[in-house]
């Protein structure tokens, strides 16, 4: 990383970059972003397949509890990630399990899980308000590159290298699973071990993503761009690349126009308003499709 | 040619309610055999039984004709066509996204190979579903899907299959398309359990007939079991 961003001064001193490039922090931020982007997108594909998004969202919601236990237990305010993953694994692991056991209906069955995670989180996080800064707290919530640090790099590239993996591995296997359940278990495939795999890695992808989307902001940028994919492509293989250019093109911009215009937002507020803003013109490219 | 499959007090209860009373009975290997009953009486349910789906009493086992044999015979995954299958109607995912993801392990976000477009294309083909291959799946009609799950089915090679109601949804071709592949498999000797309806069509090619009505009320040759009219109300 270091000789990158040696690199990269070097140009920006030359003037062949953007004043910005003379912020090592925002070398930090670009390049967790060209890893978050297709981590998220790729992974976005499945959530969105297996009609998981209100599930990624709760888990990412359930982070909030996380950093408060994590703050209360000794760990430092601006990674908390023991707790973190900790909690979210988890929050996801009990989700499932309680879901498999249950005739609940999934999507009530979540708004539960939600409401408790939010409920405990916001009263662990008012009292843990009073011992820290609560700018980290927003930090963490809500992302901010100004925190990302090598150490956060090294676990991105980590959790990518496993999700890269778990896709190359079973992702034909968990697709055909999602489709039709009842076939998958007669043609042998771990189904259910499939979902606990899956509800890891949403754990995983959670706590890696943090310090860019933030806790809050995870769940959206999982969901939001394979939603807008969703709606311009015409099979997985269109599915899931578009996903990707999305994802990984809004977590980059979201991190350089705000520092172009110099706009005090959060990272990961400013890249989920991109991404919602590609979702609101493929809706409007879709309805226009429809009357051509 | 497939195995045979003994039921040793098979029953099955859901939720508190007897779906199924004890059944023990051993379905010969190489034949059709056919479930036939009202609605609500436990032919699905048996038959998920059957493919280990459905928690139940009782022991299920599968005899195959050469224990220790290698290729055809040794394909011992059996083969399902479920009642109905529904997919989501604006999943970005193809017939043939759907075909390759069963054939080949390699990602469908990468090219698949010659070879597996080759297999897909041969196995729509054979189905009638070759100009449809680029559908998605919640574009496909009833009929449709039907076809598909036999072509998915197919890949498998298996001497074993399990057919819950397969003419459901197919039009007139469809069904002499799907009557011919059950007559190939029972040319082949394989064993096929199928839920169906249609007593003509029991008549005319089930070799052994199981009516089942919360448990198993008669078994045989549909000569015997079925004796005259249309219904099973009619049984011997």
């Amino acid at each position: 990383m270091e000789s990158l961003r040696s690199m990269l001064f070097e140009l920006q001193a030359g003037g062949y970059l953007p004043d910005m490039f003379q912020y090592g922090f925002l070398i930090n931020g670009l390049v967790a972003a060209l890893m978050i982007g297709p981590l998220l997108g790729g992974m976005g594909s499945l959530v969105v397949i297996k009609r998981l998004a209100f599930f990624s969202e709760a888990v990412g919601h359930a982070a909030l509890t996380g950093i408060a236990i994590g703050i209360l237990l000794g760990e430092p305010a601006s990674h908390p990630f023991a707790a973190l993953f900790g909690f979210c694994l988890i929050f996801a692991l009990l989700l499932h399990w309680v879901k498999s056991r249950t005739s609940v209906p999934y999507d009530a069955l979540v708004g539960v899980f939600l409401a408790v995670a939010i409920a405990t989180g916001a009263a662990l996080l008012l009292y843990v308000a009073r011992k820290v800064n609560v700018h980290i707290l927003e930090n963490v919530l809500f992302g901010s590159i100004l925190t990302v640090q090598d150490s956060d790099l090294a676990i991105l590239a980590v959790v990518s290298g496993i999700c890269i993996l778990a896709m190359l591995l079973f992702g034909n296997n968990a697709l055909v699973a999602t489709l039709n359940p009842e076939l998958a278990r007669v043609s042998e495939i771990p189904v259910r071990l499939y979902d606990y795999i899956f509800v890891v890695l949403i754990a995983l992808i959670t706590v890696a993503a943090v310090k860019i989307a933030g806790a809050i902001l995870v769940g959206a940028m999982l969901l939001i761009p394979a939603t807008t994919a969703r709606l311009v492509t015409r099979n997985v293989m269109q599915f899931f690349w578009c996903n990707i250019l999305i994802s990984t093109s809004c977590s980059l911009a979201g991190i350089l126009l705000p520092m172009a215009f110099d706009l005090p937002v959060p990272s990961g507020a400013s890249i989920v308003l991109l991404a919602s803003l590609g979702f609101v013109l493929a809706v409007g490219y879709n309805r226009m499709r429809m009357f051509m | 040619m497939g195995p045979s499959i003994s039921l040793n007090n098979v029953s099955l209860t859901l939720a508190g309610n007897r779906v199924l009373d004890p059944i023990s009975v051993e379905l010969a290997a190489g034949q059709l055999h056919m479930l036939v009953g009202p609605n609500g009486a436990g032919k699905t349910s048996l038959l998920k039984s059957l493919l280990g789906l459905m928690p139940h009493g009782g022991e299920i086992n599968r005899h195959w004709p050469d224990p220790n044999g290698k290729g055809l015979n040794a394909v011992r995954m059996p083969a399902y066509i479920p009642q109905q299958s529904q997919f989501d109607v604006v999943l970005p995912v193809t017939i043939e996204d759907y075909m390759s993801a069963i054939i080949s392990p390699r990602p469908l976000f990468f090219r698949q190979s010659a070879k597996v477009r080759h297999q897909v294309a041969e196995l729509l083909e054979q189905l009638g579903l070759g100009d449809k291959a680029g559908l998605q799946l919640g574009q496909l009609s009833g009929g449709e899907r039907q076809r598909l799950m036999f072509a998915q089915a197919l890949f498998r090679q298996s001497s074993l299959w399990f057919l819950d109601e397969p003419m459901t949804g197919l039009d007139t071709e469809g069904q002499t398309l799907i009557t011919d592949l059950i007559g190939q498999f029972r040319d082949k000797r394989h064993t096929l359990v199928m839920v169906h309806h249609d007593m003509a069509f029991v008549r005319r090619h089930a070799d052994n007939v199981l009516i089942i009505n919360a448990g198993l009320e008669a078994m045989g040759p549909p000569q015997l079991v079925l004796v005259t009219g249309t219904g099973v109300s009619e049984v011997a």
